[in-house]
Order: C-alpha cells, then sequence, then structure tokens
C-alpha cells in the first residue's frame, strides 16, 4: 500500500509525495515534481544575450533576481568581461534584498504556522499579528531593494550585462542603510523564535555552496573540494518526477541556508556570526529542518551586510556607467546562492552574441535527492508511532524546511 | 456575507500566487470580503467547496493542470484569469517543437508518464470572466477587480499601450531618441511602463494591445534600426506566441 501527499501545501510550485509501506513498514518515498516542464534552456538557445536575462528571470519569481544575476555573470564571463567594484556591490545588494524578502516570507508565512500550530499566517494572525506584521515588514523591504536594484517586486530587467537599466539615487540608498538597521531587531527576534524547532529528516552526507557568500566563481564542499559543478554533481532523470535528482560525488548533498553558513561562517558580518557562534552546536547535528534557524541567521546577516554595502556605496560614490560588451564566442558559468541555495548558469554563446549551449541548475534539483531521503527517514521514524494527520503534517513541515521552490527545478536539461 | 475565493496555481513561475501576497495591508483589507477556500501557497487548507471566484494563474502544461482548470472553472461563479502565463501562455508557451521532442532533448526521453502537453493559455480551454494579463500583472489591477467583485461593480478594462503611461510619466522615448527595441507601442499598458523607468525597451509581457496595434510598423522601425527579422520574430512572440503577426 501507499500514502500519498496530494499536493504539499506552504511551499511555491506544485509537488507531491508517495510513501511506499511494505508489510507494516516505510519502504520508499518518492518525491514527485508534477510542476510542468518549462523547457527555459530551450527558450534561450538561439536568443541574443542581452535578452537572455530578462527571460531567465521568468524561471522563478520568489528569487527573479539570482536568476538575472546568475545569467549576466554567466554571460559576462563568456564574453571576458569584468566589471568595477561598485556594479558587483549594487548587484550584491539585490541578491541581499532577494534573500530578506524570500527568507522573511518562507520564515513568517510559511513556517511560522507551524510552530504555533496553524494552517496559515491569515488564521495565524488573530492572535500572532505581530508576528506575522513584523514579517511582513522585513519581506516589504526585501522588496523594496528588489524593486530599485531590479526594477521591480518580480521580473524586473535593470540588472543587465556589464551593468544596469537605471542605477539608484543617493536618497534610495539612505533609506536601505537606513531601514536595514532599524529592522534588525525583529530578525534578531526571528532567530529566538525558529531555534525552537524540532529535529526533523536526515542529515545530509555533503555540503556544497558558492565559494563567496552570495556569488561566486567556483563551488566547494565540507570536504574542502574546490570545483565547478559538472566534475563532482552528476544528475539523473526519474520516471515520477520533471525535476532531475543529483549527486555529490555519487553521494546525497544538500544546498541552501544551513551549508552556506556552516561552510562560510567566517564570511558572516559581527552581529550574525555572534549568533551562529550560540547556536554552533545545534546547527552542527545537520538535520534538514535547522535550515530554517540558519535562515533567520542570515536574515541578520543580509541586514547588517546591507546597511554595510549602503554606506560604502554612499562613502565612495559610483560612476553608474556600464561596462560596453563586444560578443565574440566564449563560455562562462554564473555561480549564484540564491535564497535557497547553489544556482548555477551555464552558457556558450556564439560569435554573433546568440546562446549556443545553456544550462541551469536550481538549488531545488540539488536537494530533491536529499528531500526524498529525508521524508523516507522522518516517514520510517514516524509511522506507526503517530496519527495519520500528524504523520502527514510532520512529512510535509520537512519538506517545507527546504523552502522548496518547484517552479523552478523542472527544466534541468544538458544539451 | 462572505464571498469565497479559491487560488489555483498551473504552471508557472509561482509569482501570480505571490504577487497577492505582496499586497500587504491591502490583503487584509480582502479579507474583509473574501474567505479562502484554496490556495496552496499560502494555505494548508482545502475545501472542496462552490466559490463564488475563482482566480487561476499559470498555463496549461501538464493533463493535471488541465483537469485542474476544469475543477476551478465547474466549481466557480467567476473566473479570473491571471497573469499572462494564464491570459497568453506566456514564455513557456512560446518554446517551439512538440512536447516529446522537447521532452527527448531535456529528459533523453520521449516517454511521457507525468502527462505533459505542450504549453497553452487557459483562455484557449475554458471561458473565463477577467483576464488580467501581466508577467507579472500589476497587483492594484488585481486588488481593484476583486474590491469591484465584492461590491458588485463590473471591473473596468484597459485597452491602450504601453507608450500612454510613458508619456504620462514623461520618460524619453527609448526606441525614437535610442534605438532601443522596445514594444510598448503594441504592448497593452498597465504596467505604468516600468521597464522604460529603467531606460530599458519594454518586452512586451503584458501581451499584445487587444485592438488597434500595428504590428506591421513595429517591425518595419525594428527592421530599419537594423534588427534581423528573426530577432524581432522571436521577441514578438516571447509573451504572446503567434499572436502578433504583420
Amino acid at each position: 500500500m501507499s500514502i500519498e501527499i496530494e499536493a504539499f501545501t506552504r511551499v511555491e510550485g506544485n509537488g507531491g509525495a508517495e510513501i511506499i509501506i511494505e508489510n507494516g513498514e516505510v519502504k520508499d518515498v518518492k518525491v514527485k515534481i508534477f510542476e510542468g516542464p518549462r523547457f527555459f534552456e530551450l527558450l534561450t538557445l538561439g536568443r541574443h544575450y542581452w535578452d537572455v536575462p530578462d527571460l531567465e528571470a521568468r524561471i522563478c519569481a520568489i528569487c527573479y533576481l539570482s536568476h538575472s544575476v546568475a545569467s549576466v555573470l554567466g554571460i559576462e564571463r563568456a564574453f571576458g568581461v569584468e566589471v568595477p567594484e561598485e556594479i558587483m556591490l549594487l548587484r550584491e545588494l539585490g541578491l541581499l534584498g532577494e534573500l530578506i524578502e524570500s527568507h522573511a516570507l518562507h520564515l513568517y508565512l510559511l513556517v511560522a504556522p507551524d510552530l504555533f500550530g496553524y494552517a496559515d499566517a491569515i488564521r495565524m494572525a488573530s492572535k500572532h499579528g505581530e508576528i506575522v506584521k513584523e514579517g511582513l515588514t522585513i519581506k516589504a523591504f526585501g522588496n523594496y531593494i528588489r524593486e530599485v536594484i531590479g526594477g521591480r517586486e518580480i521580473h524586473g530587467i535593470n540588472v543587465k550585462p556589464g551593468g544596469f537599466g537605471r542605477y539608484p539615487t543617493i536618497e534610495e540608498l539612505e533609506r536601505m542603510e537606513m531601514q536595514s538597521e532599524a529592522l534588525l531587531k525583529l530578525a534578531r527576534r526571528a532567530v529566538g523564535i525558529f531555534a525552537n524547532q524540532e529535529y526533523l529528516g536526515a542529515k545530509a552526507e555533503h555540503y556544497v555552496a558558492v565559494n563567496g557568500y552570495l556569488y561566486g566563481d567556483e563551488l566547494i564542499a565540507d570536504d574542502g573540494e574546490h570545483f565547478d559543478y559538472f566534475k563532482c554533481i552528476e544528475e539523473k532523470t526519474l520516471p515520477y518526477s520533471f525535476a532531475k535528482q543529483s549527486r555529490y560525488k555519487g553521494e546525497v548533498f544538500m544546498v541552501g541556508a544551513l551549508p552556506r553558513v556552516i561552510l562560510k561562517y567566517e564570511m558572516l558580518t559581527p552581529m550574525a556570526r555572534h549568533l551562529y557562534e550560540e547556536y554552533k552546536e545545534k546547527l552542527a547535528q545537520g538535520y534538514v529542518s535547522l535550515n530554517n534557524l540558519a535562515q533567520a541567521i542570515e536574515l541578520v546577516y543580509a541586514l547588517e551586510r546591507t546597511k554595510e554595502i549602503a554606506r560604502a556605496l554612499l562613502d565612495k560614490g559610483f560612476e553608474g556607467e556600464n561596462v560596453p560588451i563586444e560578443p565574440k564566442e566564449g563560455e562562462g558559468i554564473g555561480y549564484v546562492e540564491a535564497p535557497r541555495g547553489v544556482l548555477v548558469h551555464h552558457y556558450r554563446i556564439d560569435e554573433k552574441g546568440n546562446i549556443a549551449y545553456s544550462n541551469i541548475i536550481t538549488p531545488t534539483a540539488f536537494n530533491h535527492a536529499i528531500m526524498e531521503l529525508s521524508l523516507y527517514e522522518e516517514a520510517k521514524k514516524r509511522y506507526g508511532s503517530s496519527d495519520e494527520m500528524t504523520f502527514l503534517q510532520k512529512l510535509e513541515e520537512t519538506v517545507r524546511a527546504f523552502d522548496p521552490c518547484i517552479s523552478c527545478s523542472v527544466h534541468v536539461v544538458r544539451l | 456575507m462572505m464571498l469565497k475565493l479559491g487560488v489555483f496555481e498551473l504552471t508557472d513561475c509561482g509569482g501570480c500566487a505571490l504577487n497577492i501576497l505582496f499586497l500587504y495591508e491591502k490583503l487584509f483589507d480582502l479579507l474583509e470580503f473574501y474567505e479562502i477556500k484554496e490556495f496552496h501557497m499560502a494555505s494548508s487548507i482545502k475545501e472542496h467547496d462552490t466559490l463564488d471566484v475563482a482566480i487561476v494563474t499559470g498555463s496549461v502544461s501538464t493533463q493535471r493542470d488541465l483537469n485542474l482548470l476544469h475543477y476551478a472553472r465547474n466549481h466557480s461563479k467567476y473566473l479570473i484569469a491571471l497573469g499572462t502565463c494564464a491570459t497568453h501562455g506566456d514564455v513557456q508557451a512560446s518554446v517551439e517543437g512538440k512536447i516529446r521532442e522537447k521532452l527527448e532533448k531535456v529528459y533523453g526521453t520521449r516517454a511521457n508518464p507525468m502527462k505533459a502537453l505542450d504549453s497553452t493559455p487557459i483562455v484557449q480551454h475554458v471561458a473565463v470572466d477577467y483576464a488580467l494579463p501581466g508577467c507579472p500583472y500589476d497587483k492594484d489591477e488585481i486588488y481593484q477587480v476583486l474590491m469591484n467583485l465584492a461590491k458588485g461593480v463590473e471591473p473596468p478594462t484597459k485597452d491602450y499601450p504601453v507608450c500612454v503611461e510613458c508619456k504620462l510619466n514623461e520618460y524619453e522615448c527609448v526606441l525614437v531618441k535610442r534605438g532601443i527595441p522596445c514594444l510598448g507601442p503594441i504592448t497593452l499598458g498597465g504596467c505604468n511602463a516600468v521597464c522604460i523607468k529603467s531606460q530599458l525597451g519594454c518586452i512586451g509581457c503584458r501581451g499584445p494591445l487587444p485592438k488597434e496595434a500595428n504590428p506591421a510598423s513595429e517591425f518595419e522601425i525594428l527592421k530599419e534600426l537594423g534588427y534581423d527579422e528573426e530577432y524581432i520574430r522571436r521577441k514578438f512572440k516571447t509573451f504572446a506566441r503567434g499572436e502578433l503577426r504583420w
């Protein structure tokens, strides 16, 4: 027999799970990603490089800017273009805005109802209105940054190869500096709330992240490896899912906030690092539900870093000029940490500037295997010892910890 | 009396459902009039019930999407197709080739156990009461439509190009002044010319004007600016499939 989770709720996109029971024991779990395929790599083939980041942004609404930036980095590397520090700082600012928006949405609106025992944040708001409101305030600030840097809250087209369409004004940067300072107190409170979540799911055999905190030029793993994604990660297709599964050196691995804070704690800002030290032993337990605590610590990081960058740009001033690009044949990979983990955009471009090869791997696709393993372990632990409602509820909570973004995961291709 | 609302997501980027949450305080205003019966991104509640309003986002890209769409249509008084995926198919519908060929290129097999379909807008499958395009749509527009419906007022429709809002904002014309390919003249307005604010050309994400668009003339202008025909053809169909002809 089998138990079906028809559709995961409070997650982005459409997916479910099948728990297969044999002789009164959990035998297997299949995570079924049935969101329709969207064929983004096919969409970008033959397209002029300038238009590609705008198309790729449409892969995902929650992290459109991560896609734009990864796309732009891949294109610039293919052409051998270097942009000045100020442009990289502005891009990082956009990525921080996205981290703030996405983590706040996930923690306050999607996960918090589990901790407080509600079906959603709207129902939770009647008793815990202040927490929901704090979450919405932080989220709105993240969106403000996305709107300024990215061009609009969702699917802006302002992030371009070589720079930006429009550069932010002094007033906008000042507002970012002030508001991030003001919101830090709320984010610190979030760390306390999410530190109490129970341990759910599996422990990953390996953690993988990008070498810089939010963007970089290669991947790193907990075994000390520095690598390009195609060297150590293998993907395979499944008959029951539009998302592929991947393994790192043949083993199940995890990407996301938990791997980031553990692998890159030295890059954290002072208050975030202090919080990391405080919860270090807990985080080292490695259960995937600790991803939520790691996200709360990252909210603090993102607000501190936003303040730092806004101030640095205000002090230093910036030109607001794009680097001119001459199309030529080339190949490049953009590595970005989307809020839910490693995002890869890999292109080959022809001499006219059109895309000749395109491969995109999203965090949810990287996490697909560990997600399935987590459901398996959680189901094995709980089957028979709790009523079916609690059983299914805990499995959903386990999936939610990954902050899965299912829409993103369903178009992985190697052409 | 509270109205019953369902939000159904077919295949898309999640943005159209997300944008409803981006209404912030206005979302709570709406909840004075609406009771949410189905909204899987935001709530674990799912009540099988007859709805007053069903919002459907995304395009039909699987058999499951199609079944869900028919369910929403058969269980609602008003059905709103929300976002360009729902109204025009959006980017996934512009990917050329038959589904089996595409599956083979991406997954290495022509087998189709998950019942994927060639992506199509929902308006092609069921009658809709209101179609609000945009990738993403303007969130105030859905707020207004829901408020109007709650108060029994017929929501107004927009029929002017992006250029109108560009002029109202006094932005410099990027097409005429800078030779940047801008689809503003043939694209339905309602976004407040947001991309031209960034001094970039309109990419056509709200789909073509329902009437009086002149894609042939736009095509000629872009050709004169030196863009090749294939480039223009692709640009035209990105959000609207084959709708813009010249």
